[in-house]
């Protein structure tokens, strides 16, 4: 397929440390406007940390991130959600001790229109949240607080959505309900790039896919080329 | 009657200082989980600075502005030259920081200032206004009132602003709050000159009734922290609410029993609120899954 623009997300030799200890080692990755990208891959591959060098919680050693040909490696932490870029970290890291709805608020705190729409929107996406809205976060369900985590993501009204792991602790209707609203982000022109336990499903709703291993890509391609390759199939899908 | 109303007058009037300070306390504490123990020293900043410079003949008005901004400029020092370069020490490191900054502040205070005890009159006056049969000080009304002005700029900054929020939620999860676009820096930096301010202007309104001195920064802080305990750690409307009962009871005890036993009365109370309800009056339990 012939690259006709920019991609959205751009990454090159990414490296990333904890301290002394590396473990990104040169991370070549890109996302197109308007993809579904899963990355898979086992426990300390890595995926989280990529997460968090893309929306600027982690520091990196070398290597360029470009979002739309910018290069916005150096650019701070907090100014990433103005770029465009949201996060719905792995571990959901909601405002435990603030209501639902501040929370929702916070997701669009760099926004200066109205948040009342998109507001409306995620109670939407997951009526629960609703009906929980001046609760303080952190007496919800673990799942509840999933759905938060993601909500809030989505309130930043992201040109790119990063997703770590957003089914984890969702019984299996939900984790459905989820994935379909991925897809309607992705319908409404958000680009996602998703880091997904359950492999199978993360693929099946993916454009393309990476598979990471000790802190490096060791296969990329079109999603449905990865669900029926047979070293995934043994690796990641049970098969 | 008039006897219990005048102890009524004065314990508010001192309840009033303690709330300004636990204020000072809740802030810092709403942006970072820190409790600020040198946060007894901006309240005598303030008010040796102002004294100083009224000493010196600058006017009463324009003296106190400038003793605010001079504890404001402090809480700033301390934050970048103490509380920023530690990084992600755990929060113990952060407080025991906290108390090192007061010690230090103590005794460049002795150096910038002197030794002695400073007042300056009161900015309406020292002659007693006749209520009821009790008296109050013109100074009274300045502390009351400029701690519940405090206390409604406080209750309004962190619930209604974009600064506000942003400082609440750096306190709730740092990294979160990065996530969201919030420069977790500069609300940390925001809540410690606001915090100071706050502290530093406790002081400028006290000093004509209370007096100062280099070393009454770790009382104060200790009559502030304990107020702050009472109401609940982190709720503005507590700070407020811990302060004045404890000017209170201290008051009461101090009339009806003995000064002796003033101390000793508020810290019982604190013990049996904190015993029956752990998260103080105003508090808010929080439970968190993880
Ligand atoms: N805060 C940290 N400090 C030190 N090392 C860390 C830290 N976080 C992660 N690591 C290490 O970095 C490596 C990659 O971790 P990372 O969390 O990115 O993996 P992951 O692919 O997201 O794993 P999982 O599927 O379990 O979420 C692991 O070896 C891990 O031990
Ligand atoms: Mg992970």
């Amino acid at each position: 397929m012939a690259e006709t623009t920019e991609p959205l997300l751009s990454i090159t030799g990414l490296r990333s440390a904890y301290g002394p200890i590396e473990v990104l080692h040169g991370i070549d990755l890109t996302v197109r406007e308007g993809e579904i990208v899963s990355l898979v891959g086992a426990n300390g591959a890595g995926k989280t940390t990529l997460m968090r060098c893309i929306s600027g919680v982690q520091p990196i050693k070398a290597g360029a991130i470009r979002l739309a040909g910018e290069d916005i490696a150096r650019r701070p932490d907090h100014a990433r959600a103005s770029l465009g870029i949201a996060h719905s970290p792995e571990g959901r890291q909601i405002f435990g001790d603030l209501s639902v709805s501040e929370n929702l608020a916070l997701g669009g705190y760099h926004r200066r229109d109205a948040l009342g729409p998109d507001m409306e929107e995620v109670y939407r996406l997951f009526p629960i949240l609703r009906d929980k809205s001046a609760l303080p976060a952190g007496g919800l369900s673990g799942g509840q607080q999933q759905m938060l985590a993601i909500g809030r993501a989505i309130m930043g009204r992201p040109r790119l959505l990063l997703l770590d792991e957003p089914s984890m602790g969702l019984a299996p209707v939900l984790v459905d309900q989820v994935f379909a609203v991925v897809k309607s982000l992705r319908d409404r022109g958000v680009t996602l790039l998703m880091v997904e336990q359950n492999a199978y499903a993360a693929l099946s709703i993916a454009d393309r896919g990476y598979v990471m291993e000790q802190g490096e890509i060791t296969l990329s391609g079109l999603a449905s080329e990865l669900i029926a390759d047979p070293r995934i199939r043994e690796a990641y899908l049970g098969a | 009657m008039s006897e219990l109303l005048q102890f009524l007058i004065s314990g508010i009037t001192v309840g009033a200082i303690y709330a300004a300070i636990a204020l000072g306390f809740t802030l810092i504490y709403n942006a970072s989980g820190v409790v600020n123990f040198a946060q007894g020293e901006f309240v005598v900043i303030g008010g040796m600075t102002a004294a100083a410079l009224i000493g010196a003949g600058v006017p009463v008005w324009i003296a106190a502005p400038l003793a605010v901004i001079a504890g404001m400029l402090v809480g700033v020092l301390l934050y970048r030259l103490a509380i920023r370069p530690a990084g992600q020490a755990p929060l113990v490191s952060l407080i025991i920081i906290t108390i090192g900054a007061s010690i230090f502040l103590r005794g460049a205070m002795q150096a910038v200032f002197d030794k002695q005890i400073h007042r300056y009159d009161g900015f309406s006056g020292d002659a007693p206004l006749r209520v009821g049969g009790a008296t109050i000080l013109p100074q009274s009304l300045w502390i009351i009132g400029g701690s519940v002005a405090v206390f409604a700029f406080l209750a309004w900054f962190l619930n209604r602003t974009r600064a506000g929020r942003g400082i609440r939620a750096t306190a709730s999860n740092r990294m979160a709050a990065a996530l969201v676009g919030i420069n977790t820096g500069r609300a940390m930096n925001l809540s410690f000159a606001l915090s100071a301010a706050i502290g530093a202007l406790a002081g400028v309104l006290a000093t004509p009734v209370t007096f100062t001195s280099y070393d009454v920064g770790v009382l104060m802080a200790l009559k502030g922290f304990s107020a702050t305990m009472l109401g609940g750690v982190g709720s503005p409307l507590g700070a407020l609410a811990g302060g004045l009962l404890i000017g209170l009871i201290e008051a009461l005890t101090a009339g009806y029993i003995s000064s002796d036993y003033k101390d000793a009365s508020a810290f019982i109370v604190i013990l049996l609120v904190l015993f029956l309800r752990p998260q103080g009056l105003f508090g808010a339990r929080i439970m968190e899954r993880v």
